[in-house]
């Protein structure tokens, strides 16, 4: 999956799932739209979901530093990056 | 330090209705809430009680997904009524974020809605389906799911407690709430309890052969409690909540004193965890009044849990008589809605206000022929214009616990 389309897909859960609005890649989860830990927990299901494989616990405990959309796609594609491998 | 803690708001959820106007005027119509039993897809067929107190108009919840993310159908009940206290008792933001505000609230287990989904995945071959438990579900399904859910969509920072003692939740809920404030832990408490609709607790009483299965074609016309035709509890759904408050600090703020709780006791009959049992009973009674520093001849009125099974209401009868005689007024609010589980307590107190206020009592509904065993006492048996000062409101619960509450109208 390209960036483009793993923005297009992350962008589409944040907003129907989330209820974000008007999300912007630089925005602060937390601060911009109230994305709390529960929703990091649940966003990763989603991911998994989307990525058709099951992402290990090392990998899980990594995402708990993300603060920005960009910050998710960068997270996306290291994992993506790394199933390949 | 003992202080007045007075009641200033109240709501409620029911079979009856949503609010005062509401539900006054199903007690005033004698309106039954209990309707047919709805299809589970799981335990409906097998159950042999057909009947349910339940909930079946709209609410307009109005949740934010920030919210309702950690909330099953049990937390949408608790936290609607919570909203309703906080807007109609007019207590300020600073106050409700201050930690003198806590929450005394729970329900007899989570949500058993989402309890079920979690089971489900139990007996799936599908590692998909196991990964499917979500995280939020132990928030949705934990004993406290409603207390927490109520601080945390309103910024309540003060006390928690969630008692979940079967039929005496909510009971338990306001007589600790009262006990928080009397004592001066607390200013304030939002105190109640909630259940959803659930066929698992229906199958449970069912087994016990403790439902209400002849009357399946004409739900109306069940529970019968003190009728020598009863059959046994029907099971219902609700929630309801109080904000109890410091007298003074009422007063100051210039709050509508609804009422007053006066007295509470709590006991166990330290024995059967589910046979009633009079002597526990008849103690719980008496320590009630010994709480409120009243006689028996004080009570007007007596709110019993009547739930309509064969013995249970036979040795209510029986401890009511010891204790007081015939001399209050005793109804069955749940002939009205079925046995709202950890509700009912709080539910029952909220309509024992009303009727209060509006200086009526209603009757037991479908008590056409009163049980012998039961006709000491001086039964409701019609709409009744009548002023209530002190009324008590008595619930028993699995377990073997025992609660009074004692409430005083709203006049000074």
């Amino acid at each position: 999956m390209t960036r483009d389309e793993l923005q297009k897909n992350i962008v589409t859960i944040l907003v129907d799932e989330f209820e974000f609005e008007n999300p912007g890649l630089t925005d602060n989860l937390r601060d911009d739209h109230g994305f709390d830990s529960i929703d990091a927990i649940e966003l990763l299901a989603k991911i998994e979901e989307m990525l058709g494989f099951q992402i290990s616990r090392k990998e899980k405990e990594k995402a708990m530093s993300i603060r920005t959309i960009n910050d998710i796609l960068d997270y996306i594609e290291t994992i993506q990056a790394a199933h390949k491998g | 330090m003992k202080r007045r803690v007075v009641i200033t708001a109240c709501s409620a959820i029911t079979p009856i209705g949503y609010g005062k106007n509401d539900i006054i005027e199903s007690l005033r119509q004698g309106r039954s809430g209990v309707k047919p039993l709805r299809d589970d897809g799981l335990l409906t067929e097998r159950i042999h009680s057909k009947v349910f107190g339940t909930v079946d108009y709209d609410i307009d919840y109005g949740f934010a997904r920030k919210d309702t993310k950690t909330m099953g159908p049990v937390a949408y009940y608790a936290c609607q009524v919570a909203k309703d206290v906080l807007a109609d008792s007019g207590l300020d933001q600073d106050f409700i974020t201050s930690g003198r505000l806590g929450v005394s609230f729970s329900s007899t287990h989570g949500s058993p809605t989402v309890q079920r989904n979690i089971y489900k995945t139990f007996f799936s071959k599908d590692k998909a389906e196991f990964s499917s438990i979500g995280a939020v579900d132990y928030l949705k399904s934990m004993v406290h799911t409603t207390a927490v859910n109520i601080t945390r969509m309103f910024g309540i920072t003060g006390r928690v407690v969630a008692s979940s003692t079967a039929c005496t939740t909510s009971s338990q809920s306001i007589g600790f709430g009262y006990e928080m404030v009397k004592f001066g832990m607390q200013d304030a408490m939002i105190c109640g309890g909630a259940d959803e609709y659930d066929t698992t607790t229906v199958a449970v009483f069912d087994n016990l052969l403790a439902c209400s299965v002849d009357y399946n074609d004409t739900p109306q016309c069940t529970p019968r409690p003190f009728d020598v035709n009863r059959d046994g509890l029907v099971v219902g759904e609700g929630g309801a909540a109080v904000l109890l408050e410091e007298y003074e600090h009422a007063k100051a703020r210039g709050a509508t004193i609804l009422g007053e709780v006066i007295g509470f006791s709590c006991n166990n009959n330290g024995g059967d965890l589910i046979l009633p049992n009079l002597d526990g009973i008849t103690t719980t009674l008496r320590l009630a009044l010994d709480d409120a520093e009243i006689k028996a001849e004080d009570v007007d009125f007596i709110s019993a849990h009547a739930t309509a099974t064969k013995m249970g209401d036979v040795i209510e009868s029986q401890a009511i008589d010891a204790v007081y005689g015939n001399g209050p007024w005793v109804a069955g609010l749940k002939s009205y809605m079925g046995h709202t589980m950890g509700t009912c307590g709080a539910i029952e107190l909220i309509l024992s206000l009303y009727m209060m206020e509006q200086g009526f009592l209603a009757p037991t509904l479908n008590l056409e022929t009163v049980d012998e065993r039961c006709a000491m006492l001086r039964h409701v048996r019609e709409v009744t214009e009548t002023e209530t000062r002190i009324a008590a409101i008595q619930n028993f619960a699995f377990g073997g616990v025992n609660t009074c509450l004692l409430i005083a109208d709203g006049r000074p």
